[in-house]
């Protein structure tokens, strides 16, 4: 029978999903020594696994071309798309928050905020939700340094210790959205492979 | 005069389709358009491009940023068709106001959308699809969902699925509670998306006690026979009942056809923007990742222009149908049987020899070269296996 084709993100949501795999009975050797492959089997779950960048899941479960996928809400958010996201795997626990200079009151004038982010859509939609406009700055690398050198009032990203804030004079404003890793499903897989991957699902479930 | 910047490519989410392409599409147009005909559907064709107003309906409005805008001479805004169903309306209900019911169509004919970029979706897709226009029959219901199921299996493609639905479970359900708009459409999101973690937050959020029980449920509701009885037994109300009474006796109608491997059951659809008001359903096909054909019960659309006619068909993407062939069964370009190449003096018999041997049903091609040495060189480029030199007699020579 054909595998089921599932995409991880690579990183801490891949050792997780692995470690859940592990203690569903499937034996993951060729996810341990890597090397440079791209596919790995699984072959007592019947699961092909494609390791890729987060963006780059749904991608591949959007197309069909991987049946399954994990990847963060973060992403989910950002990226959108249509898939069926049918389950919260409850690791990579984390947030997205409103940040900026400690001390500071965000919402105090009438003058448009800057905000810098490496997430302009999750941005745009909490501030459209308040009906605030903003100007979105999007930012690839460390966000915390837009408002330190002046160019945003403040930052919206992914918070889980919140040390980093700390180090730079910086605190949480307001809280955005929680995020925990998800698991996607392509929506014609979804139909034409039910049973295997309802069973592949409530196992996973049944595991957490 | 220097070359303009995009004057040698297609826009994004545009593709030029060359030979194979072509003809895997036609063919699975011809056998669509032979089998809507031969069921008593007669085809019609819209304008490809219609006033935005004809798609800012009541019953059915698709955003403004989904669609290809322009203006007209007079500067009023059209848009290149994003959708078939809605301009047969208009067609109907101008123009058919007189003509005995129901009326059968079919049509064939690309539409357009503005899809995400880089998102690798196609703008312009050849849809096909039937419309049975005045009918609010089971008999009707029935008859265009075998169509949709003979028009999967006649176009050849490895699996298919067809998932039967009901719009007027959700309607029920979200009926019975006092809540906003507003959260009416996040819970009907959420269940379109099955995203059972969000929809299980929110309704915990809501409270809406033993309903919220029968919301949560819905979007897992798919699946095949047994989807009823459980069904029944979630939701345990008449008018669901009823409703479910009615996709039953659909499915059982399927089943008879021996179809029960290929239609399953899905309560949780429950599209936005379509127009559909009763039964609905999707088809999918084995190497397609999205729908590739869906359709349903619209009562409704007509009331838009001011005619009173239930109606149902469906729609089918002809290219995924086209692209999941050729992906299956790999196509090949077709290669003429013979060179035909005319010695000086003899152009016109050779045009005339391509004729004849045509006729018998081979592909053949009409050398253009002056000269038999590159005529030759052709035919071995080309991988033609006979060069026909036409002269006072035939000689054939095999390359």
């Amino acid at each position: 029978m054909k595998p089921i084709r599932i995409a991880l993100t690579k990183g801490r949501l891949e050792k997780d999903t692995v470690e859940l795999f592990e203690k569903l009975g499937f034996h993951c050797e060729e996810l341990h020594n890597k090397g440079r492959k791209l596919i790995f089997q699984v072959p007592d779950g019947n699961l092909e696994v494609v390791l890729a960048k987060a963006a780059d899941v749904i991608t591949y479960v959007e197309h069909g071309v991987c049946d399954v996928g994990v990847v963060g809400k973060d992403t989910i958010m950002e990226h959108g798309g249509s898939f069926f996201e049918v389950l919260d795997l409850g690791f990579g626990r984390c947030r997205f928050a409103l940040c900026g200079p400690k001390g500071k009151d965000f919402y105090k004038g009438y003058a448009v905020k800057t905000i810098a982010s490496k997430y302009p859509n999750v941005t745009r939609r909490f501030f459209a939700g308040k009906g605030m406009d903003v100007e979105i700055v999007k930012i690839e690398g460390s966000v915390e340094l837009a408002p330190l050198l002046g160019l945003a009032d403040g930052i919206v990203d992914i918070v889980e210790t919140g040390s980093t804030l700390r180090e730079n004079g910086l605190e949480v404003y307001e809280d955005v959205a929680p995020i925990t890793a998800r698991v996607i499903v392509n929506t014609a897989s979804i139909k034409l492979r039910k049973q295997e991957i309802e069973q592949l699902l409530s196992k996973m479930e049944a595991a957490l | 005069m220097a070359v303009k910047k995009y004057s040698s490519i297609t826009p994004e989410r545009t593709r030029d389709l060359l030979f194979e392409e072509c003809g895997v599409q036609k063919q699975v147009e011809n056998t669509l358009s032979g089998l809507f005909s031969s069921r008593g559907f007669s085809e019609v064709v819209t304008p490809s491009i219609e006033f935005l107003d004809v798609f800012q309906l009541k019953s059915s409005y698709i955003a403004p940023e989904k669609m290809y805008k322009m203006t007209d001479a007079k500067g009023r805004l059209v848009v290149l068709r994003p959708d078939s169903t809605i301009p047969i309306a208009r067609l109907v209900s101008t123009r058919l106001k007189e003509y005995p019911l129901p009326i059968r169509l079919f049509y064939n004919q690309p539409v357009f959308s503005v899809n995400q970029s880089l998102s690798g979706r196609s703008d312009e897709v050849v849809q096909m699809g039937i419309e049975i226009i005045g009918s609010s029959s089971k008999r009707a219901d029935l008859e265009v969902i075998v169509t949709a199921v003979e028009a999967l299996s006649a176009c050849d493609t490895s699996d298919f699925r067809l998932e039967i639905g009901h719009i007027g479970i959700f309607n029920t359900l979200i009926d019975r509670f006092s809540i906003g708009e507003e959260q009416a459409e996040e819970i009907r999101r959420l269940i379109e998306i099955k995203n059972y973690p969000a929809l299980g937050d929110l309704l915990d959020n809501i409270d809406c006690g033993e309903g919220a029980q029968m919301l949560k449920k819905l979007p897992r509701l798919f699946g095949g026979e047994e989807i009823f009885d459980e069904a029944r037994e979630a939701f345990g109300d008449a008018k669901i009942n009823g409703i479910l009474n009615y996709l039953r006796s659909i499915y059982e109608g399927l089943s008879e056809l021996g179809l029960q491997d290929k239609i399953t059951v899905d309560l949780g659809i429950v599209n936005r923007n379509d127009y559909y008001t009763g039964i609905v359903f999707r088809g999918y096909i084995e190497g397609f990742g999205e729908t590739a054909l869906s359709g349903g019960r619209y009562d409704n659309l007509y009331a838009d222009f001011g005619q009173n006619l239930p109606a149902t068909g469906f729609g089918i993407n002809v290219d995924a149908v086209a692209r999941a062939y050729l992906k299956q069964q790999g196509a090949s370009q077709t290669v003429p049987k013979a060179l035909i190449h005319g010695k000086p003096g003899y152009e016109m018999k050779a045009l005339l020899t391509c004729r004849e041997m045509s006729g018998n049903g081979d592909v053949v091609e009409n050398s253009v070269f002056d000269s038999l040495e590159k005529a030759r060189d052709y035919a071995r480029q080309k991988g033609i296996p006979t060069l026909v030199i036409v002269g006072e007699s035939l000689e054939q020579e095999a390359l």
